[in-house]
């Protein structure tokens, strides 16, 4: 699992890596053999920590592409993030506008419309597959990095 | 002066240095045990924070004398120290205001 684990640091930049790479492998092996022998503990240790390496190095990515340059950096999710709706609607619109299409063709014509629309809709039903399962990977990061509230920090002037 | 509110883990990330300087690992524990249990953190969400906090000066490396790179001690600096006090003086205002309004609802 260590193996893994420092696999997955690869996934952050060669900086951080640099910086904070050994020791967090050093505590990761540290709380490893801390660990509770129990199936459950288990578990619920290693998805805590590579969902919190993954939110990490992303983070570390926005943050190293755009520094301070972006006032919204590390996902600030705070009252003023929205997720654009709109766009779901508007894919949903062109996807309902191509199926019907699609439908009145292939009433028009034979079996070989017929064909290429069931094919076309496999290969839509599988890219809006892709998309959803991406769109829950994206949220459940983004309420990772919400959760740690380390985006906070920059918003206290002293 | 304008503070907002930390979250529940960098707070307990803050309180777990204001007591002494500590590595990684001791800052895991101490949050586990401070928490009850609920405040688990990741070695990515730690040191996430870590590294921002570092780049606010609101902690700092301990300068040792034989420093391993896998295991390195932080310590608050004053600005960190003076912020988290703000923090806890919001959070005991918030407190005694919350007890007032109970008070007065069950009176």
């Amino acid at each position: 699992m260590i193996t893994v684990y420092c696999w997955l640091l690869c996934l952050y930049p060669g900086s951080y890596r640099g910086e904070f790479g050994e020791e967090m492998t050093s505590v990761f092996r540290d709380a490893r053999s801390a660990l509770s022998p129990a199936l459950a503990a288990k578990i619920s240790f290693y998805r805590r920590e590579f969902c919190g390496l993954l939110s990490g190095a992303l983070c570390a990515h926005f943050d190293r592409l755009f520094g301070s340059a972006i006032p919204f950096r590390r996902f600030n999710m705070q009252s003023q993030f929205r997720f654009p709706l709109f766009t779901v609607l508007l894919m949903l619109v062109i996807f309902a506008g191509l199926v019907l299409t699609i439908a009145e063709a292939s009433s028009v014509a034979g079996d070989t419309l017929g064909l290429a629309w069931r094919s076309l809709v496999s290969i839509l039903v599988f890219m809006l597959l892709i998309m959803c399962s991406t769109a829950a990977v994206v949220c459940g990061i983004l309420y990772r990095l919400r959760r740690s509230g380390v985006h906070r920090l920059e918003n206290v002037n002293s | 002066m304008e503070t907002f509110a930390l979250s529940e883990p960098v707070l307990l990330v803050l309180l777990s240095l204001a007591e002494q300087p500590r590595h990684g690992y001791s800052i895991l524990k101490d949050v586990e045990s401070m928490s009850g249990g609920r405040g688990l953190l990741s070695t990515g969400t730690l040191y996430g924070a870590l590294q921002r906090l570092l780049d606010q000066g609101w902690i700092e490396r301990v300068e040792e004398d034989n420093p391993a790179r896998d295991r390195r001690t932080y310590r608050l600096t004053s600005r960190g120290r003076r912020n988290l006090q703000m923090e806890i003086e919001r959070m005991r205002h918030l407190t005694k205001v919350a007890a007032l309004r109970i008070a007065r609802k069950e009176a």
